[in-house]
C-alpha cells in the first residue's frame, strides 16, 4: 500500500525535476559541498544568514518551494491551492494546504498539519527572537481541518498568500522535537538546533558549528528511490576564491556555492575541466543610491540624514533631479558588468529585475552612457565649470562622498564611476566600510548603510520568494531610517512620494499576477525615472558543480540545495 | 624554586583578574548589538527581548560577575561533567556562558575546535624546533659558509613572505599541479588504520609546513645567533685545550649553554599554538580556534571573543612562568629563592 | 745558549711560527689581507724552566700561547714537544697530545662552562683521555686535584658561579693539571684578579711547578709578575719577537729600544735608574704593518735604514737575543 504510495511520488517528482531515478537510495556514495561561509546553526528561524537556511534545506522543508524558473511546486504539500482549485478563498482571506499524507519525519514518526501550526507558533513567539517572522505577517490563525488539511486564515486580504511556511526560508519543524524549545528557551535547545529532524533527503549525523556537517540520507524519506547519496559532507569556511578551486581544479569537493570572485579567476579555473560554472538569475541588484536627506556632518543626530515630513531637510544637491540624471547618465553599466562580473552578472535598467513577468521595458536607455547629455543637465541645472573643473554654483562644489562596503569589485566600481563623474565635473570623495559594519545595523554606529551618513551609496539587496511586493513597499515615505525606528526601515534613500505610497497600498489589495505586475511595473518605473536608484547590475548566483555531478539545477528563487534528493552521480 | 613558583602564581591572580576585567570591559563598551545580524524584519520589541535573554538587560558590573563565575567555576565543571560523565550538583540548571552566533556553549565549541589546532599548529611548532635547532647549530658552527648562507637566504624568506602566500602557492602546487594533497582539511577524519593516518599526514602537511616554515624561520635565527655568542666563549676554548672531542664541544658545551635562551623563547611561544593560527586555518580551513575567533569577531559574538581572549591571556601568563622556571632549571647560575 | 733552553735539556722548541688571521670584507666576504698576529717567531723553553712573554696588548703573546699548544693551526713554522713536531698534527691524533700539554685561561669566569659542575669540568678530561680509571678512581683523582689546588675538596658538587675568582683561577688551574701535563701555557692567569689574589695564585703555579716539575710559558703583561716568576723573558712586539734575554740581563741591561721604554714605565722600589722613556704615537695594525722594522714608526732611535730592511734575530755577545740593527 505505501509502496504504491512511494512510487506514485516518485513518478511525480519524476515528471518535475526530469532526473534519472535509476539509482538507489545511497548508491552514490558520499557528496561534497563546499560552502566558504560555515553555517552557525541548522535551524533558520535563529539565523536569517543564506548560508544556514540552505544547510537546513537538506533537511527540512516548507510546503512548497520555487522551482529553478521561479515556478512554485509543492514540497509537503501535494498540490498548490489556487482559486480555481478551490485552495484559496474567494475574499483571499484564507488558503488550504492539502498536505501528502505519507511523509514520515526522519525520526520515523508521521508529519502531520499540528507539525507546520506549531512552526508557526514557534516563530511567532514573541519571545523566540524568530529570524523569519516576516513570512508570518498577517497570518491569523492556523488550523489543522484533519491530520493532513492545513487551513491557514490572514487578517486581511492576501492577494500574494503563498509566503508562511512556503520556501526554503519558512520551513516546517518537528512539534515534538521543538515543544521545549518555544520562546525564551529556543536559544537554549543547542542539541535541537543543530540536529533538527526534519523530513528532507538527509539527516545530520554531526553538526560542528562554523566547520563542518556531515548529513547522511533519511531512511525515511518518502522516495524510497532518493536520494542517490548515501552521506554529504557540508565542508564551511575559507574564501570564495578557495571553495572555487577545490571544486573547479582539484576536484576535492563537487559543489560550491556563492562564488564572487573575479570573472577572470573564475574562467581561468573552469577552463581545467574538472567542473563547470552555472549562473542563476533572481533578484539581486548592485545599485546605487541616492540620498534624499541632508547628510551634513555639521547636523546634529536627530537632523542629519533624516527625512522630514515638511520636506524641511532634503538633501541640497541631490534634491534636484537634473543632477540624479547626470550622475546616471554618465555610468555605462555594460562596462561595468564586464570588468566586476563577466557572464556572472549582466546590466539592468530596473530595481526590479524578475520574474519575467514583472520586468519593465521602459527604462533601456540607461544601459548606455551619454556624458554629453550629463553634462547639459548639469549646465541647465546651474552648475557651471569651476577652475579646477568641478562644477560650482552659489559657492557650492558639486561634490559627493560616494561609500559602500569594502570588496575588491566595489572599490573598483568606485574608482571607475569617480573617474566618469569627473568628466561631467563631479567631484567624488570615496570611502569603503567593512562589510561587518556597514551592514552591521548597529544603530550606534554612524557607518551602517541605513545611517547613510554620505551622499551616495552602493550595494546590493534582493527579495526572496517571487512575489516583489514587501520589496516595492521599501520606498513608502513611512520606511525611511530615522532615529525614532532605531534606524530600522528599508527607505534608505529616504524617498517620498505620495503617488508611489498610493500605488504601493493598492499593490497590497490586487490579485492576479497581470494586475499586480502592472502595478509593479510601475513603482519600479517612477524609482527609476526619479533616478531614486541607479540600477547597475542584475547580479547572478555562482556556483560551480564538478562535472560528475548530475541533476544540478541552481535555483536563485530559493535554496540552491532545493532539488539535492536528485542530484546524482553521473558514470 | 617550588616557593617561587607558588609565590609567582599567586601573584598572577590579580594581574588575571584585572585582565579578565578590562578584556569583558573592553569587548563590551565597543559598539557591538547581538541583534545586529538579524534581518530588518525582526522588530524592536523582539530585540529587546533577545537581549534581556542573552543577560544584556542588567548592569555591566553584574553581568562581568556573572561571565566570571560563569567561566571559573560552571564551565570547568562542565567540561568536568563531560570527560569524567559525572554529575556534579545541579548541572541541569548551570548557566555556561553562551556564544551569541551558534547559541551553544563557547566551552564545547573550544573543545571541538581544539584537536585540530593542536594537531595542525601544535605539530607546526614541533617540525619548526625539530628543523630549527640543527639548522641553527649548524649554521652558527660553519658561519659564513654556503650551508649558512642558504640557511639564512630561507629564514629571511620565512620572515618575510606572509602565510597567506606561502599557503596559496603550496595549494597550487601540490593540490592544483601535482594534486597529490589535499587543500582543505578534513576536521571530521578519524585515523583507525594506515590508510586513514597517512590521509592524516597528508592534509596535515601543507598547513603544518606553511607554519613550520615560518616559526622555524624565527627560531633558528635565535639558534643561531645563541650559538655564535657561546662559540667564542672562552670555556670552548678550555674545552678544546681539555682535548674534548670536536662533536662533544659543540654538542655538550656550547649547544647546552646556547638553548637556555631559545628554551625560553619556544616555551613563550607555546601559547600561540592555542591561539592557532587564524590565517592559515583560513586558508586550508582547518577550522581551529584561529578561525574560530575570527568568527567570532566578525559576527559579533562578545561572549566567544570574551572566553578566548582571557584563556589567550590565561595561557600567556602560564607559559611566562614556565619559561621563568625552565631557565632556572637549565641554567645553575639563576636561583628562584 | 740562551736561545736554548737554560737549565737543561729543552722541552718545548718553537722555530719560525707564523699565526695570520685573513680578513674577509665586501658582500661576497673575500679575503683582502691578513693579520700577522705573530710572525717568525723562534725560542726554546727548558724542562722546568718558566718562559716568560710580555708586550702590549695586541702583540700576539697570547696568540703565540695558543698556537703553540695547537688551539690554532699555525700558519708557518714548527714547534716541538719533546722532540715531535706537533705543528702539523690534527684531530684525533692532536687530541691525544692534549694531557702533555694544557692552558690557563686569563679570565676564570668566561673559561669555566657555567652550567657543569666543578667537579664534571675537572674529570671531563679523564673522561675523555682517561678510559683506564674507574669512575670511584676519576671522583678519587677529582678531589686529590682540589685539594692540590688548595680548595676543599666537597666543592666539586658545586657550579663555577658560587666562588670567588681566585678560587674560581684555582679550579682552572686543577682543571689543567687534571691529565699530568708536562706543559703548561698561562694566558695572563692573574690579570683578571684582585692584587691580594694575584700573589697567592703566582705561589701555587710555582709551588706546583717545584712540585710536579712542570714547565709553563707564562704569558702577562706585568712587568713585575713576570720577572718574579719567570727564568727567562721574551719580549713581543707587533707580532714579532724583539729581545728574548735571561731575566736578570733583561731586567738590568735591556738592549732593544721597546725593552727600554718597557721597563722604564714599571716603578720599582730602587731609585729609578733610566729616565722614563714615552713612546710617540699608537701601535700600528697589524694587518698593515711598517716596512722594515715593525718598530721603526715609534723607536726614538730610528733611521732610513730601520724602514728599508727588516733588523735580524740577532745573538749578542752575552748570549741574548736581539731584533735591533743598533744593539750591541
Amino acid at each position: 500500500m505505501t509502496g504504491l504510495k512511494h512510487l506514485l511520488a516518485a513518478s511525480t517528482a519524476l515528471a518535475f525535476c526530469a532526473g534519472p531515478a535509476l539509482a538507489e537510495r545511497g548508491a552514490d556514495g558520499e557528496l561534497k559541498i563546499i560552502y566558504w561561509q560555515a553555517p552557525s546553526t541548522m535551524n533558520p528561524f535563529l539565523s536569517g544568514g543564506t548560508k544556514e537556511v540552505e544547510a537546513a534545506s537538506m533537511v527540512i522543508e516548507p510546503l512548497a518551494r520555487y522551482s529553478n524558473t521561479g515556478e512554485i511546486i509543492p514540497a509537503l504539500a501535494a498540490e498548490i491551492p489556487t482559486l480555481e482549485n478551490g485552495g484559496i478563498s474567494e475574499d483571499l482571506k484564507s488558503i488550504t494546504w492539502k498536505l501528502k499524507t505519507d511523509v514520515l519525519w526522519s525520526d520515523g514518526t508521521p508529519f502531520t498539519a499540528a507539525d507546520a501550526i506549531f512552526t508557526w507558533q514557534y516563530c511567532t513567539n514573541p519571545e523566540g527572537g524568530c529570524a523569519q517572522g516576516a513570512y508570518f505577517d498577517g497570518v491569523a490563525n492556523m488550523e489543522a481541518l484533519d491530520p493532513h488539511t492545513l487551513k491557514i486564515t490572514f487578517t486581511e486580504a492576501k492577494p500574494f498568500p503563498y509566503t508562511a511556511l512556503v520556501g526554503s526560508e519558512s520551513p516546517i519543524i518537528q512539534a515534538a522535537q521543538f515543544a521545549e524549545c518555544t520562546g525564551s528557551r529556543a536559544p537554549e535547545c543547542t542539541e535541537q538546533n543543530f540536529n533538527p529532524i526534519g523530513t528532507g533527503p538527509f539527516r545530520v549525523v554531526e553538526f560542528r558549528a562554523n566547520d563542518v556537517i556531515t548529513l547522511e540520507a533519511n531512511p525515511n524519506y518518502r522516495d524510497p528511490a532518493k536520494p542517490a547519496f548515501a552521506t554529504v559532507t557540508f565542508k564551511g569556511g575559507g574564501d570564495a576564491e578557495s571553495a572555487a578551486r577545490s571544486v573547479l581544479q582539484t576536484g576535492e569537493f563537487d559543489y560550491a556555492w556563492n562564488l564572487q570572485i573575479s570573472p577572470e579567476v573564475l574562467n581561468e579555473m573552469e577552463a581545467a575541466g574538472q567542473g563547470k560554472v552555472v549562473v542563476a538569475f533572481a533578484t539581486s541588484v548592485e545599485r546605487i543610491l541616492v540620498n534624499f536627506t541632508n547628510p551634513d556632518p555639521a547636523l546634529g543626530p536627530d537632523e542629519r540624514s533624516v527625512w522630514k515630513e515638511d520636506g524641511s531637510n532634503a538633501h541640497p544637491i541631490l534634491s534636484d533631479i537634473r543632477v540624479r540624471k547626470a550622475l546616471s547618465r554618465a555610468i555605462d553599466p555594460v562596462i561595468l558588468t564586464e570588468i566586476g562580473y563577466g557572464k556572472t552578472g549582466r546590466p539592468t535598467c530596473n530595481v526590479l529585475p524578475g520574474p519575467d513577468i514583472y520586468v519593465s521595458t521602459a527604462n533601456e536607455a540607461c544601459k548606455t552612457q551619454d556624458l554629453e547629455e550629463a553634462k547639459a543637465l548639469l549646465d541647465e541645472a546651474g552648475w557651471v565649470p569651476g577652475p579646477d573643473g568641478v562644477r560650482v554654483k552659489d559657492g557650492k562644489r558639486l561634490s559627493f562622498l560616494y561609500q559602500t562596503s569594502t570588496n575588491a569589485v566595489r572599490q573598483e566600481f568606485q574608482a571607475i564611476i569617480k573617474e566618469w563623474w569627473s568628466e561631467i565635473g563631479v567631484e567624488t570623495e570615496l570611502r569603503n566600510i567593512s562589510a561587518s559594519v556597514f551592514f552591521g545595523g548597529d544603530p550606534n554606529s554612524p557607518d551602517t548603510f541605513q545611517k547613510f551618513y554620505a551622499d551616495i551609496e552602493m550595494y546590493t539587496n534582493n527579495f526572496s520568494g517571487v512575489d516583489p511586493e514587501a520589496y516595492m513597499a521599501q520606498w513608502t515615505c513611512e520606511k525611511a531610517p530615522r532615529p525614532a525606528t532605531q534606524w530600522q526601515g528599508e527607505n534608505i534613500n529616504r524617498f517620498c512620494s505620495a503617488e508611489y505610497d498610493a500605488l504601493a497600498a493598492e499593490f497590497s489589495r490586487t490579485a492576479g499576477l497581470e494586475a499586480r505586475a502592472e502595478i509593479a511595473k510601475k513603482m519600479n518605473d517612477i524609482l527609476m525615472q526619479e533616478y531614486v536608484i541607479i540600477p547597475l547590475i542584475h547580479r547572478g548566483g555562482t556556483s560551480a558543480h564538478a562535472n560528475s555531478l548530475g541533476g544540478v539545477l541552481i535555483n536563485d528563487w530559493d535554496s540552491e540545495l532545493w532539488n539535492i534528493a536528485d542530484w546524482h552521480r553521473v558514470k | 624554586m617550588l616557593r617561587y613558583a607558588a609565590r609567582r602564581l599567586l601573584i598572577s591572580i590579580p594581574t588575571l583578574l584585572a585582565i579578565s576585567f578590562i578584556v569583558f570591559a573592553l569587548l563590551d563598551l565597543a559598539p557591538s548589538d547581538p541583534t545586529a545580524n538579524l534581518p530588518l524584519t525582526i522588530p524592536p520589541e523582539v530585540r529587546e527581548k533577545i537581549r534581556l535573554s542573552l543577560g544584556l538587560g542588567e548592569p555591566f558590573i553584574i553581568r562581568y560577575f556573572k561571565w566570571l563565575e560563569q567561566f571559573l567555576i560552571n564551565e570547568p565543571l562542565a567540561v568536568l561533567e563531560q570527560m569524567t560523565g559525572l554529575t556534579i550538583g545541579d548541572s541541569e540548571n548551570r548557566l555556561r556562558v553562551l556564544s551569541w552566533a551558534t547559541r551553544s556553549p563557547v566551552t564545547d565549541l573550544i573543545v571541538e575546535r581544539l584537536p585540530q589546532t593542536l594537531w595542525v599548529v601544535g605539530m607546526s611548532y614541533v617540525v619548526a624546533v625539530v628543523i630549527a635547532v640543527p639548522l641553527g647549530v649548524i649554521s652558527a658552527y660553519r658561519q659564513y659558509s654556503l650551508f649558512d648562507q642558504i640557511g639564512t637566504f630561507i629564514s629571511m624568506l620565512g620572515f618575510s613572505i606572509p602565510t597567506f602566500f606561502t599557503g596559496l602557492l603550496l595549494i597550487v602546487i601540490f593540490s592544483v599541479w601535482l594534486g597529490w594533497l589535499p587543500s582543505i582539511y578534513d576536521t571530521t577524519h578519524v585515523v583507525e588504520d594506515w590508510d586513514s593516518f597517512w590521509f592524516q599526514v597528508k592534509q596535515m602537511a601543507m598547513p603544518t609546513m606553511v607554519l613550520a616554515l615560518a616559526n622555524a624561520s624565527q627560531i633558528s635565527r635565535f639558534m643561531r645567533a645563541s650559538m655564535l655568542d657561546n662559540l667564542t666563549q672562552d670555556y670552548v676554548r678550555t674545552a678544546r685545550a681539555k682535548g674534548v672531542r670536536e662533536r662533544t664541544v659543540v654538542l655538550l658545551h656550547v649547544l647546552r649553554n646556547s638553548l637556555i635562551p631559545v628554551v625560553t623563547v619556544i616555551a613563550l611561544g607555546v601559547p600561540t599554538i592555542f591561539g592557532g593560527a587564524i590565517v592559515t586555518e583560513q586558508i586550508f580551513r582547518v577550522n581551529g580556534i584561529g578561525a574560530l575567533l575570527i568568527t567570532g569577531i566578525e559576527s559579533n559574538d562578545i561572549p566567544l571573543v570574551q572566553t578566548l581572549t582571557f584563556i589567550f591571556a590565561i595561557l600567556i601568563v602560564v607559559f611566562n612562568l614556565i619559561a621563568d622556571l625552565l631557565y632556572g632549571v637549565l641554567d645553575p647560575r639563576i636561583r628562584y629563592d | 745558549m740562551p736561545l736554548d733552553a737554560a737549565k737543561t735539556e729543552t722541552l718545548v722548541s718553537v722555530r719560525g711560527l707564523s699565526m695570520h688571521f685573513p680578513i674577509y670584507a665586501g658582500i661576497f666576504r673575500r679575503q683582502v689581507g691578513v693579520i700577522k698576529a705573530v710572525d717568525d717567531v723562534s725560542f726554546d723553553i727548558g724542562r722546568g724552566e718558566t718562559l716568560g712573554v710580555v708586550g702590549e696588548s695586541g702583540c700576539g703573546k697570547s696568540t703565540t700561547g695558543r698556537a703553540v699548544i695547537r688551539l690554532y693551526k699555525p700558519t708557518a713554522g714548527s714547534i716541538f714537544i719533546d722532540g715531535k713536531d706537533i705543528s702539523k698534527t690534527e684531530g684525533d691524533a692532536l687530541r691525544r697530545l692534549r694531557p702533555s700539554m694544557q692552558m690557563i685561561f686569563q679570565d676564570p669566569q668566561a673559561c669555566l662552562n657555567p652550567r657543569m659542575t666543578v667537579g664534571s669540568i675537572i674529570a671531563e678530561p679523564l673522561d675523555e683521555h682517561r678510559r683506564d680509571m674507574s669512575r670511584a678512581e676519576r671522583q678519587e683523582k677529582v678531589r686529590a686535584l682540589l685539594d692540590q689546588v688548595g680548595m676543599n675538596p666537597d666543592f666539586a658538587n658545586r657550579y663555577p658561579h658560587e666562588f670567588s675568582g681566585g678560587q674560581r683561577q684555582r679550579i682552572g688551574i686543577a682543571r689543567a693539571l687534571a691529565l699530568d701535563p708536562k706543559f703548561i701555557v698561562c694566558d695572563e692567569p692573574i690579570a683578571a684578579l684582585d692584587v691580594s689574589i694575584q700573589a697567592q695564585v703566582v705561589n701555587l703555579l710555582e709551588d706546583l711547578q717545584d712540585r710536579l716539575g712542570l714547565t709553563y710559558l707564562f704569558i702577562s703583561h706585568d712587568l713585575s709578575m713576570v720577572r718574579h716568576i719567570a727564568d727567562r723573558v721574551a719580549v713581543m712586539y707587533l707580532g714579532k719577537l724583539v729581545e728574548l734575554a735571561s731575566r736578570d740581563a733583561l731586567y738590568e741591561s735591556p738592549r732593544h729600544p721597546y725593552t727600554k721604554a718597557l721597563l722604564s714605565a714599571v716603578p720599582t722600589v730602587e731609585k729609578r735608574s733610566v729616565e722614563r722613556i714615552i713612546l710617540q704615537g699608537d701601535v700600528p695594525s697589524p694587518a698593515n704593518p711598517p716596512s722594515g722594522c715593525v718598530f721603526r714608526t715609534r723607536c726614538p732611535m730610528a733611521e732610513a735604514r730601520c724602514a728599508a730592511e727588516v733588523p735580524a734575530f740577532r745573538k749578542l755577545a752575552d748570549g741574548r737575543g736581539v731584533a735591533c740593527h743598533f744593539a750591541a
